[in-house]
């Protein structure tokens, strides 16, 4: 049972983690398409067209992958953690069939016309169409999240009888995590997509000018700009809502904090600990062996005060099975979320700076060429940040499945141990061959640029 | 609450077949032409075949989702024991469906497509084949405790009905994606799925007196419901009506008809989820099971009515639109 139990978290935590390279441009690039459609459709320049049909092409690819790896994610709550679907389904489960319904349907009953439908239906219904599929996307965001932030923090009912009756669904729904959690990361979707925008538009931009390559770079600034302006007010507000998150964390999963930031003392209010900006924790000793602190930080960084005004406990003070065991796992995921995070917002702010000085365009970009490349690898790094975040929310939560109410070791299937590990071993072959196939097609549309040709068909 | 109490759950299980149906007519001809495709001649008569789904296969494939997602609202503990002593064929069903939604997408980008086509095909037949084992399963009962958990062996699914069970319904699938395609296509390719059509029709049909003649042979459960003096009448018509649309099909295939061989195997897959439902029914983890007994809370059966039921026609709406949208034959691009 030990051997399952581990098994199934292991394809949990693969099938999540690919699942979640996915919905990121599902959502966040699904806004970008209606804003270029609005802007076609006021403007009437087929420039605006044409990146509408261009964008769309790394969408669709995105889109199939997307919906196909979310299927085990849905199976698996009955197939790997039946006991959690019990335990949690009078409401867990109904979140999911509202999810399907209102979300997924509307996505997929409107992507066909979006994608396909330019000269068969009126160009307004076409746009009602894309509104549908980035509405539809940002409601199971929506929905998602509201089902994982009650794994968090738990609301709206009563635990009696080895399970979860609910008394108020708005409560739970609402429940406490709820609406920063789905800020935090409907904010993620959009900053990542529209990284991935800047830094395809940069790669173009980077390119030697030349006669043949001027229509292509004026086409690639003004999605760089688009990019920008809209990075410019999500990437400092992506701070702030994962700031508030934190002050979340510390006020309903103490344990979470305390490994987020490799704490084993107690903290007393009316102290002013270090900031530990890394550290190697030894959680056999239960302390940190060394550490780089920064003297006064912590309550400057969680508080905004010189002293804390709550105290904060440490991990020492839990029971080792009410804690979680991963402490450099959950410590330098939530440094490489925050770190990226602030970096992108430092990039914006740079780039903005540019911009108002001198312009962006391709002369720009190649007379400071680190300037592209930071945009390059930022993309990249912003897929990573979400992961590291969904890394530190899951991870951080353990032992606990529902928190402080189920445990994880008691949430998973009596399956036999074989069964699991083929299909956790045939999912990770699978899953890596087809990351590379899409990586290889998605640079083939990226490669091949837009069709500058194209005309609208009406 | 006395009235709830025995209604709600019937109304989910309605619903829930509700889903199941559609899923299995919309997919069943998506997962279909999947399989028809490994036959294509060429590339580009593939290509109609890939087109004529372009649009609709993920909305066809949401069902499934909804109905899951359902599933796991009304009926928790079904969930859970169902898809736990179905591991295998979940597994292999949600891999085949990986394999050729992905598929599907890659052979757009592609230039040498015959590996994608390949995979397309193949993740479809792996699809149909587990959703027939898991289907042929669910019939033959699922071993339970009396708390409704799951104690039979994980190799439950393998054996020689669910195969029968898996055959068939991979035959039927090909019938109606041949008829999907016959309204679809026109000229060589319509003939071809003229022929489909027929040589499928007629291994369903075989396949469907099989299961029908069998399952009460193998389970008690099954024979006492066919002989209930309450429910004989209906039996008895079901099959008779069965039996009057396939000669309808076999007619209506033989003349060319472009529409009607599509309306009636869907009628013929409605008929038989009828028969079906009523075998089982009030069974939710056959055959001991209850809808009663495995049913979430009345209230949270109520609230799900209040917001999904408000949403089915909306669905059903917007997915028609849809198929209006891009009705008629599909267009060579």
């Amino acid at each position: 049972m030990t051997e399952t139990l581990l098994l199934s978290r292991l394809q949990f935590a693969l099938t999540a983690i690919f699942h979640m390279l996915w919905p990121v441009l599902s959502t966040g690039l699904a806004i970008f398409l209606v804003i270029l459609e609005v802007l076609w459709l006021r403007t009437k320049d087929p420039l605006f067209y044409r990146q509408a049909r261009f964008w769309a092409k790394l969408y669709v690819l995105n889109f199939g992958i997307g919906v196909a790896s979310g299927l085990p994610m849905e199976f698996q709550f009955g197939t790997n953690w039946g006991p959690l679907s019990e335990f949690a389904g009078d409401f867990f489960g109904s979140v999911l069939g509202f999810e399907g319904a209102m979300a997924f349907m509307l996505e997929a009953g409107f992507l066909g016309i979006m994608l396909f439908g330019w000269s068969r239906v009126p160009p307004l219904l076409h746009l009602l169409a894309t509104v549908m599929v980035a509405f539809g996307a940002n409601l199971s965001v929506f929905w998602i999240l509201s089902a994982n932030s009650w794994l968090q923090t738990p609301a709206g009912g009563v635990f009696s009888h080895g399970s979860f009756q609910v008394e108020n669904y708005f409560a739970a729904i609402n429940n406490p995590f709820m609406v920063r959690s789905v800020l935090h990361m409907s904010l993620a979707t959009v900053e990542t997509s529209m990284l991935v925008v800047g830094a395809i538009s940069c790669w173009w931009l980077l390119r030697r000018s030349t006669p043949a390559t001027t229509a292509t770079h004026g086409f690639f600034s003004v999605s760089l700009k688009l990019a920008l302006v809209i990075l410019l007010a999500v990437a400092p507000l992506q701070i702030l809502a994962g700031h508030e998150s934190a002050l979340q964390v510390a006020e309903y999963q103490p344990t979470k904090l305390a490994a987020m930031e490799s704490i084993w003392e107690n903290q007393p209010a009316g102290t002013s600990p270090g900031w530990n900006l890394i550290a190697m924790p030894d959680p056999a000793q239960q302390r940190n062996r060394w550490q780089l602190a920064l003297p006064h930080g912590f309550s400057w960084i969680l508080e905004g005060k010189s002293k804390l005004s709550q105290p904060v406990r440490g991990l020492a003070s839990w029971p080792m099975d009410q804690r979680p065991k991963l402490i450099s796992l959950i410590f330098y995921a939530f440094r490489l979320m925050a770190g990226i995070g602030i970096a992108a917002a430092g990039l914006m702010a740079v780039t903005g700076w540019v911009w108002w000085r001198h312009g962006l365009g391709a002369e720009q970009l190649q007379r400071w060429p680190w300037l592209g490349w930071a945009w390059v690898v930022a993309a990249p790094a912003g897929y990573v940040a979400i992961e590291a975040g969904w890394i530190v929310r899951c991870v951080g939560r353990q032992p606990w499945t529902v928190y402080g109410e189920l445990r994880t070791a008691d949430a998973a299937s009596p399956l036999p141990a074989q069964e699991v590990l083929t299909s956790l071993l045939s999912f990770g072959l699978l899953y890596a061959v087809l990351l590379g196939f899409a990586l290889w097609f998605g640079a083939r549309i990226i490669r091949r640029g837009p069709d500058l040709n194209l005309d609208p068909e009406t | 609450m006395d009235f709830l109490n025995g209604f709600m759950p019937t109304v989910w299980f309605v619903i829930l077949a509700l889903f199941l149906l559609l899923y299995v007519i919309l997919d069943g001809f998506d997962l279909g032409v999947g399989i028809l495709s490994l036959t294509s001649p060429g590339e580009q008569q593939r290509s109609i075949l890939m087109a004529s789904l372009g649009n609709v296969w993920d909305a066809n494939e949401t069902w499934l989702v909804l109905m899951g997602g359902a599933l796991f609202g009304a009926f928790p503990l079904a969930y859970s024991t169902i898809l736990q002593a179905l591991y295998g064929p979940i597994y292999l069903m949600i891999l085949g469906l990986i394999l050729r939604a992905v598929a599907f997408e890659f052979r757009e980008n592609a230039i040498h497509k015959q590996p994608w086509n390949w995979m397309f095909g193949l993740g479809s037949v792996i699809a149909a084949a587990s959703q027939g084992i898991c289907l042929g399963t669910v019939l033959d009962g699922i071993p339970t405790d009396p708390s409704g958990h799951f104690n039979g062996s994980p190799w439950l699914w393998i054996n020689w009905h669910s195969l029968v069970v898996s055959l068939t319904l991979i035959q039927g699938y090909v019938l109606i994606g041949s008829t999907y395609l016959i309204l679809k296509t026109s000229g060589a390719l319509q003939q071809l799925h003229f022929r489909t059509a027929k040589v499928a029709a007629i291994t369903t049909l075989a396949g469907a007196l099989l299961i029908t003649l069998t399952s009460p042979l193998l389970s008690q459960e099954l024979r006492a419901r066919i002989f209930d003096p309450a429910f004989l009448p209906a039996f008895v018509v079901l099959p008779l009506a069965g039996l009057s649309l396939v000669a309808l099909l076999f007619r209506s295939l033989a003349r060319q008809q472009e529409a009607w061989p599509f309306v009636y195997t869907c009628l013929l897959f409605i008929l038989s989820f009828l028969g079906l439902g009523l075998m089982l029914f009030p069974a939710i983890i056959p055959p001991s099971i209850s809808i009663y007994e495995a049913h979430t809370s009345i209230s949270t059966m109520v609230f799900m009515l209040t917001f999904i039921g408000f949403l089915i026609p909306i669905m059903l709406f917007y997915n028609i639109y849809n198929y209006l949208a891009f009705q008629g034959k599909v267009l060579e691009e």
